[in-house]
Parts: C-alpha cells; structure tokens; sequence
C-alpha cells in the first residue's frame, strides 16, 4: 500500500479549499447550497481515490466539481441559466491557478487569527484558552465558571467555524481579479 | 440533503471536541472509527475539521512571551509583528499606525482610540462636505506600475481597472462622467454600470466609451488594441468627431494602426484569452515565436531577442506564466533547434548550429 487516502486528502485536496469555494461561489447562485455541494464533491473524489490516486489531485478537484454543478443543473428541471455564472466558463483556471499548498506559516496565522475574531464571544474566549494558552477543556470549564459539556459544545462549534473562516469564505466579497497586486483607492484632492 | 450534510458536520465536529477533551481511551477511538468507516460523508467531515483543528496550533504563538489575564479583544494582535503587513486588510484599525510593536496592554487600547478618533473626525468631515461635494466633487487619482508589475485600482465609482506591465493611468471622475487617460500600457477595466456618467478611456487620439462593461486597452508603440468580453464599447476618434463610431460588442477584439481600424469578432472564451496576463499567465495558439518574445519583453527587464529574425515564424501554443520567461527560453531550446545565449543580460535566441533546414 502507499501512503493512506486520509493523508493524500488532506495534503492535495483540502489544501485547495479556498480556491474551491471561490470557485463555487462564484458558479452557484445560491450560496447557502456552497458548503453541501462542497462536501459532496469531497466525497466523490475520496471514493475515487480509494481506487486510484488521480495523476493531478487539483485538476480533479475541478473536474469533479465542474461535473457536480452540471449535473445539479441538469436535474434541475427547469434550467435557470442565472442559476450558473458560465457554465463554458466555470473560471476553473483562474482558480485552478491559485497556490497548490497549505497557506504559508505566517499568511496561516493571520487567517486563523482573523477567523478567530469571527467567533462568537464564549466560543472565542474557550478556543482562545484551549488553541492559544493550550489549557485542558477541564481547566477552562473551571476558569470560566462553566460546565465541561458546553466547553465540549464551544469547542465543536469552535472547530466549525474555523474551519468555514479560514478557508476563504472570508474574501468572497472581493471580486474575481481582484486579489492580485496592490490595492489603490483614489485619491482625494486635497 | 442540506441538512444531512450539516447534521453529519456538526457530529464530526462534537467527535473532534470529545477527543479534545482528553482521557480518550481505546474503546472510544474504536467507536470513533466505526462512525468514520460508516460512510465516506463522515469521513471528509471529520478530516476536514481535524486538518483546520490541527492547524489552530499555530495560534499558540500568540501567547508567546505574553501573559494574559484576559483574552485579548477582537484585532488587538493587529501590532503583533507576526501580521505586520498581512492583517492590514481586516479595516478594524485602518487608521491607526501598525509599526509597534506588540506591547499587549497599552497598545492593545491605543489602536482603538486612534481609530474612534479618526471614525469621529471622518465623520464630521463627510457630513460638512457632503452637500457640496455632490455638485462639484472630481476624484481624482494617477497610478504608475513598474516592468512587470500589476495593480488593481478601485475607482470612486465602483469601477475597477487592473493596471499591466509598464502602464500608467489617471482618472478623472466627476457627476457628469468619468475619464480616464491611459498615456502608455495596458488596462483592463471593469465599469460599474451608470448610463447617466459616460466612461470614457483617452488613449492614442481615440475614446473607448463604455457604460457597463468589461474590456481591456492596450497601447503601444506600434498602436492601440482593445478587447471586450461583456456589454458593448464605442471606439471614436478623438481627433476627428466626423468620422464614424465603431461598435465593439463583447467578443470583439479591435486593432487600430495608422489610423485604420480592423475588428475581429471571436467566441468569447477567446476574447477572455486576452486578458490573462492579469493572472501572471498568457496563452498561446500556433502563436509566431516573435509575437510570443514580445508578449514576454512586456514583463520582465530582461528581454529575448531573437538573433535570427527566421525563428520569429516558429508556431508556439500552450500556458506560460509572464514573469518566467526563463522557464519559457528553455522550453523553446527543449523542442526547437534553437540555443539560448544570457551571457549580456538579454536573452539571445539563435539557431543552433547545423539545424538550417533550408
């Protein structure tokens, strides 16, 4: 056997999360389906590695999802063509063209502290305490006065969070082509 | 459907948080993974929220050197010298300096005031001008790139335009229309829709006149070449009003020498073609090696020249990245008897000796 299909995945699929969710963003109307059909695109190309290990795991990605949104277009009975951006298009490149890696160290930190600053209140304060100052779950139940079922529960839901925050969904408002150089404003005279 | 799928996350993510808890033993990792082998839904769930969960370690850094009573408010870190310039986008303290270092306790309340102060004064500010900016305002706004160098500009009125290699751009913008100039370079614009303000790009004695639209406007020395992948541009010359207008709608790529102008219409995926060099790459279709040099001298200080002026009909296609023109030489040598010379700085492409077929 080689290396295991949970190591391959995490390493060459999830690291393009970012660039998945601009991606589908971008191509599905409908933003609140984004994180369905991204799971479901994971699990297509899980299931297609457990057989083989496809040459270009990004490339893939993009195939399988581009197959996905086609297909839900297609089951769709009425065909809404707002319903997709282009579907010709799809802008994989663009998104395909994006760094094929983990976010580098200090780039990571920033997102992650960022997607920390998303959290809300108690569930900031308990990841805070659990991630940053690395106390047990027990500790910051007795800190904070609180049951150590619902630091479990902030914890989860901390996890969650995280996850959705530091994997792009923050940037979705800038518009595709925008992310490149610096970013100038006009001037005001003076 | 949905709902499955947020159901089977939020099970992932109490599995993640129960083994975070600690005194895990045997029997609950066996029961952990008997969920994870029911399906591959839960699988991806779990290895997804493990991986960013893994990744939170890095925040421990945070902590380093520090001690904190409280956990400190949201952005306070923005002084850390981990972030100094990646954070600067977050707008929590736009207007406050960011070159302190991280002193946790004064600096954390010193970036806040700073901004309320300067949120306040903005605010009085805006209401004062307000009024009278409404008739008479102009923004204006000049910008310069280097070789090589790309920058997206955000204009006043929503438009953007991302400025190529070695262009310069102004702007003028004012209630009645919006002017831009590009006295040099390639821009390509993408124009929030306003009927009422003309968008208007000065450039070589013509005007490109768009109201909602995307297009790009190249300008060089040898003239003038505008692209346009949505809505529709007017092409008029500036220096002789009598002349008709040109209408270029999308997929419309349009040459102007020596004061002709040539349209050509393409399928749009091929007109979208021209516009990759704002994402650092150009495309190439049986392309003649000359036109191919020039697009990479566009980039990069280091020029290709072609000492024999017959390797210019050479036919080149595929994906190459503008700033690797490098990568791009030793391509050409891998299939084409050609050989590359850098020793004076420019790249020499010349034919390899014995390789003439004629």
């Amino acid at each position: 056997m080689g290396e295991s299909v949970d190591a391959w995945f995490v390493r060459d699929i999830l690291a393009h999360e970012a660039a998945l969710m601009r991606f589908l963003h971008r191509n599905w109307r409908d933003h609140d389906e984004v994180s369905d059909l991204r799971q479901e695109i994971y699990v297509r190309v899980y299931e297609s590695a457990t057989r083989k290990f496809p040459d270009s795991p990004k490339s893939f990605l993009f195939t399988t999802a581009r197959n996905l949104l086609t297909d839900r277009v297609r089951r769709q009975r009425i065909v809404s063509i707002t319903a997709v951006g282009d579907l010709e298009q799809l802008h994989v490149l663009k998104d395909e063209l994006e760094p094929d890696r983990w976010f580098s160290g200090r780039e990571a930190l920033a997102r992650l502290a960022r997607a920390l600053d998303r959290l809300p209140d108690r569930c900031r304060e308990v990841v805070w305490l659990r991630r940053v100052e690395d106390l047990p779950q027990k500790e910051i139940a007795r800190r904070l006065g609180i049951s150590e079922k619902t630091v479990e529960k902030h914890i989860a839901k901390g996890s969650r969070l995280m996850a959705d925050h530091f994997h792009g969904i923050i940037d979705r408002d800038i518009p595709p082509g925008d992310r490149q150089g610096a970013h100038a404003r006009i001037r005001k005279p003076t | 459907m949905t709902d499955d799928h947020r159901q089977i996350e939020r099970d992932a993510a109490l599995w993640l948080a129960r083994r975070d808890a600690g005194g895990w033993d045997d029997r609950q990792q066996a029961a952990l993974g008997a969920w994870l082998s029911e399906t591959t839904a839960h699988r991806v769930a779990f290895l997804r929220l493990e991986a960013t969960w893994d990744e939170t370690a890095r925040l421990h850094v945070l902590a380093a050197g520090v001690s904190h009573p409280q956990i400190p408010a949201r952005g306070a870190w923005q002084g850390s010298p981990y972030f100094a310039p990646l954070l600067g986008d977050t707008g929590i303290t736009a207007s406050a300096p960011r070159h302190r270092m991280f002193r946790p306790t004064r600096a954390r309340r010193w970036p806040l005031l700073a901004s309320m102060a300067a949120s306040l004064l903005a605010a009085v500010t805006i209401m004062g001008t307000l009024a009278w900016r409404e008739v008479t305002h102009v923004d204006r706004g000049e910008w310069q790139t280097a070789l090589g160098a790309q920058q997206v500009v955000h204009l006043a009125d929503g438009s953007s335009a991302t400025l190529g290699s070695a262009s310069e751009l102004s702007a003028a913008l004012s209630r009645r229309e919006r002017d831009l100039y590009l006295p040099r370079g390639e821009a390509f614009f993408d124009v929030a829709h306003d009927p009422a303000r003309p968008f208007v790009v000065h450039v070589d004695g013509y005007h490109v006149i768009a109201v909602g639209t995307r297009f790009d406007v190249r300008h060089e020395g040898s003239g003038l070449r505008v692209v346009v992948t949505r809505g529709l541009v007017r092409l008029r010359s500036a220096r002789d009003p009598q002349l008709a207008a040109t209408d270029l709608p999308a997929g419309s790529v349009a040459l102007v020498k020596g004061g002709a102008v040539s349209v050509q219409q393409v399928p749009l995926d091929e007109a979208r073609e021209f516009l990759t060099w704002r994402d650092g790459y150009v495309v190439f279709h049986g392309t003649p090696l000359a036109d191919a040099v020039q697009e990479f001298n566009r980039y990069n200080a280091h020029k290709i020249v072609l000492a024999d002026p017959s390797l210019g009909s050479l036919r080149v296609g595929g994906n190459f990245r503008l700033d690797n023109s490098a990568g791009f030489v030793r391509l050409m040598q891998e299939i084409f008897p050609v050989h590359a010379d850098s020793g004076s700085g420019d790249i020499v492409l010349s034919r390899r000796p014995g390789s003439h077929r004629k």
